[in-house]
């Protein structure tokens, strides 16, 4: 093609370097943000105030700093729970399900051994809080468990079946928290019970023991592709599952495993949004937000290309933008779901700076023949 | 009862139009996972202009438009930038989910116009897909378009030789499918459900994509399972018709998923597969090589 006196050419990207990749990604973050910074002019305001005051509620009030790092480490864990499947060729959008089914462990642990509102547990915190954290995790795992199974023995495209199973896990919260179900909580309409004192999740350096174990669930997968067979496997079966089964890796065993472990840390976010974030300690009326806010998950796996380290920082700036997002609405009289478009646009022009991953644009002039 | 078979075909309507316009794009290569996004579309900017002009003609008319650009979106990114169509497919939905939530929440609540007339209980839109139904059958059956659509599905290359514009032809049945899959929407809010609230679609579009998995990329399967999903919808919605006060209305409601789910593993069996491999189109979700 031609433009002007230059000749534009496409090369195709056999591989792309690391800042290669991050100056792609910060430019379709920046694009993405300008596009919904449209919002903010029809609603009569700067844009760059807009984000002024998102990013300073965000990351510099003392109120807001909290938020944001919870719902970080909400984000990080769903995109783990994404990126290995994904490592695998497979897509796990099954997130707000495996978290529903983690909360769903979690909190029948709790109610096993008493430990509901202002009641006193018939067991130690020492032994209740693990049980709850393994309750969650066997929970997530169980419900990516299925995807993965019937991936392997059927080829049954996991799309479909993980989407079902979030509207499933809807559903059995619904039933568990309302009308009468196992986990309502007293008086309150249509929410869970709320947890004892005693059992909820301790604090470490000033915030919730959560943190460090998501961010060690980022190292330990990094670690995992890196230098592990397994990962390696996972990482083989993604590229071709035809050859993979060559080399002697199982095309069953390989999309059981990696939802197992998919579910296994979404079942972990569960845990930590219900039972371990400051001032909620129970299953809210709106935990269909929180399912919602799991398929951050998906920009931000797609977005560090896979690589768990690397999704540290963007699960910073989700979590950032979306709870600054709900904090300048009100403010700034925006509509309602400001988390929810920057959820659309960002995720839309992710997709199409994929292009550049895969493409180089060359730019060359034409010499004037004389 | 026939009140009750009545609503379940008119849920099956939503089904049969828009899985339709899967078929129609998928039969020309083109997968979209995206058609929950672009019913998500089709049936919030029906809505919203449905309300504010008090006509249903302009509110179908606004879907039709908006599901066709959405759908020119992805045939964009799949045929022309020659991306993954999965992860295009994702960026559809995932736009759809976000962008409708914000554009829609002001018009939250019921569309409070005068409800369309219907015939016996049966929305007119019921024979509107018995139409389309008919019509995409003949057009692939019987037409040259039809099979130039496929031919662009099964072997690209090989079209393109014979004189045919592949690019050209799934642009058109990218951009017809989305145009179906937003009616679909627009029907879903403005006939059978006409109550806005975010998400409101509940994962239908996705059951809509296993249906055309299901009926092995023909109308008239595709037509029966539409029949039979809008069927067990009504029964879960409605539990004391079949077995009353025996579970929660919650776990009914999980029913039609549980039920998507245990098809779906049964159409990957060995003895479906061998059928369905067969009438795949052959190039589907592939990315062409070009010379």
């Amino acid at each position: 093609m031609r433009v002007g006196s230059y000749e534009v050419k496409l090369e195709k990207k056999v591989r792309v370097s690391g800042l290669e990749a991050t100056i792609i990604s910060l430019l379709a973050i920046v694009i993405g943000l300008a596009l919904v910074g449209l919002v903010f002019l029809e609603a009569g305001v700067n844009p760059l105030n807009g984000y002024k005051a998102i990013f300073s509620y965000a990351f510099l009030n003392p109120f807001g700093l909290p938020l944001t790092i919870n719902r970080s480490v909400f984000i990080l864990l769903c995109t783990c729970a994404f990126i290995i499947p994904m490592k695998a060729g497979l897509w796990n959008i099954g997130m707000a399900g495996q978290l529903y089914g983690g909360a769903l462990g979690a909190f029948g642990v709790a109610l096993a051994f008493g430990a509901k509102g202002s009641q006193t547990p018939t067991a130690s915190p020492g032994m209740i809080i693990p049980l709850m954290i393994l309750g969650a995790v066997v929970g997530g795992a169980l419900i990516g468990a299925i995807p993965g199974f019937l991936k392997g023995r059927f080829n049954t495209n996991e799309i479909v079946v993980t989407m079902m199973l979030n509207s499933i896990g809807y559903w059995l919260i619904a039933f568990m928290i309302k009308e009468g179900g196992p986990f309502m909580g007293g008086g309150g309409e249509g929410q869970g019970f709320k947890l004892s004192e005693s059992v909820f999740a301790p604090m470490a350096w000033g915030g919730t023991f959560t943190i460090p174990i998501a961010l060690a669930v980022a190292a330990l997968l990094y670690f995992m592709f890196a230098k592990t067979t397994l990962g390696y496997q996972i990482k083989a079966f993604g590229l071709s599952p035809s050859a993979a089964k060559y080399a002697g890796i199982s095309s069953q065993n390989v999309p059981l495993l990696v939802f197992i472990l998919g579910g296994l840390i979404a079942g972990l976010a569960g845990y930590h949004y219900f039972a371990a974030v400051p001032g909620l300690y129970k299953i809210p009326t709106n935990y269909g937000d929180f399912g919602d806010l799991s398929f951050y998950g998906i920009i931000c796996g797609l977005i560090s290309q896979g690589n768990p380290l690397a999704a540290i920082p963007f699960a910073m700036l989700f979590g950032g933008l979306t709870n600054g997002g709900r904090f300048v609405q009100g403010q700034l009289q925006l509509g309602y779901g400001i988390d929810y478009a920057l959820l659309g646009v960002l995720m839309i022009t992710l997709v199409a700076f994929q292009f550049f991953y895969r493409n180089t644009v060359v730019w060359k002039k034409i010499e004037r023949e004389s | 009862m026939w009140e009750f078979a009545a609503r379940s075909l008119n849920a099956s309507t939503v089904f049969t139009i828009a899985a339709l316009g899967e078929l129609i794009g998928q039969r020309s290569g083109i997968l979209n996972v995206g058609i929950e996004g672009v019913m998500l579309f089709g049936a919030t900017l029906g809505f919203i202009v449905a309300k504010t002009t008090g006509s249903y003609l302009l509110g179908c008319l606004a879907a039709i438009a908006i599901g066709g650009l959405i759908a020119a979106l992805h045939a964009f990114f799949s045929i022309t930038l020659g991306g993954d169509q999965v992860v295009n497919g994702m960026g559809i939905w995932i736009m759809g989910f976000g962008v409708t939530a914000y554009i829609g929440y002001p018009y939250t609540g019921p569309l409070g116009l005068e409800r369309i007339p219907d015939v016996g209980g049966l929305s007119p839109f019921f024979f509107l897909a018995i139409a389309l139904v008919v019509l995409t059958w003949w057009m692939f059956a019987k037409t040259s378009l039809g099979l130039r659509i496929r031919s662009a599905g099964e072997s690209p290359s090989v079209t393109e030789v014979s004189g045919i514009n592949v690019t050209r032809t799934r642009y058109l049945s990218v951009v017809v499918s989305g145009m179906l899959m937003g009616l679909g929407g627009a029907i879903y809010s403005l006939s059978y459900n006409p109550v806005w609230s975010i998400n409101f679609l509940l994962g239908w579009g996705f059951i809509a994509l296993a249906l055309v998995f299901f009926s092995m990329w023909n109308p008239f399967i595709l037509f029966g399972g539409s029949i039979l999903f809008g069927t067990l919808w009504q029964l879960s919605l409605n539990p004391q018709l079949v077995l009353p006060d025996v579970l929660s209305r919650y776990i009914w409601r999980t029913v039609p998923f549980v039920i998507t789910i245990t098809i779906l593993v049964l159409m990957s069996t060995r003895w479906f597969s061998s059928r369905w491999g067969a009438a795949k189109p052959e190039a589907l979700g592939l990315p062409r090589e070009e010379e």
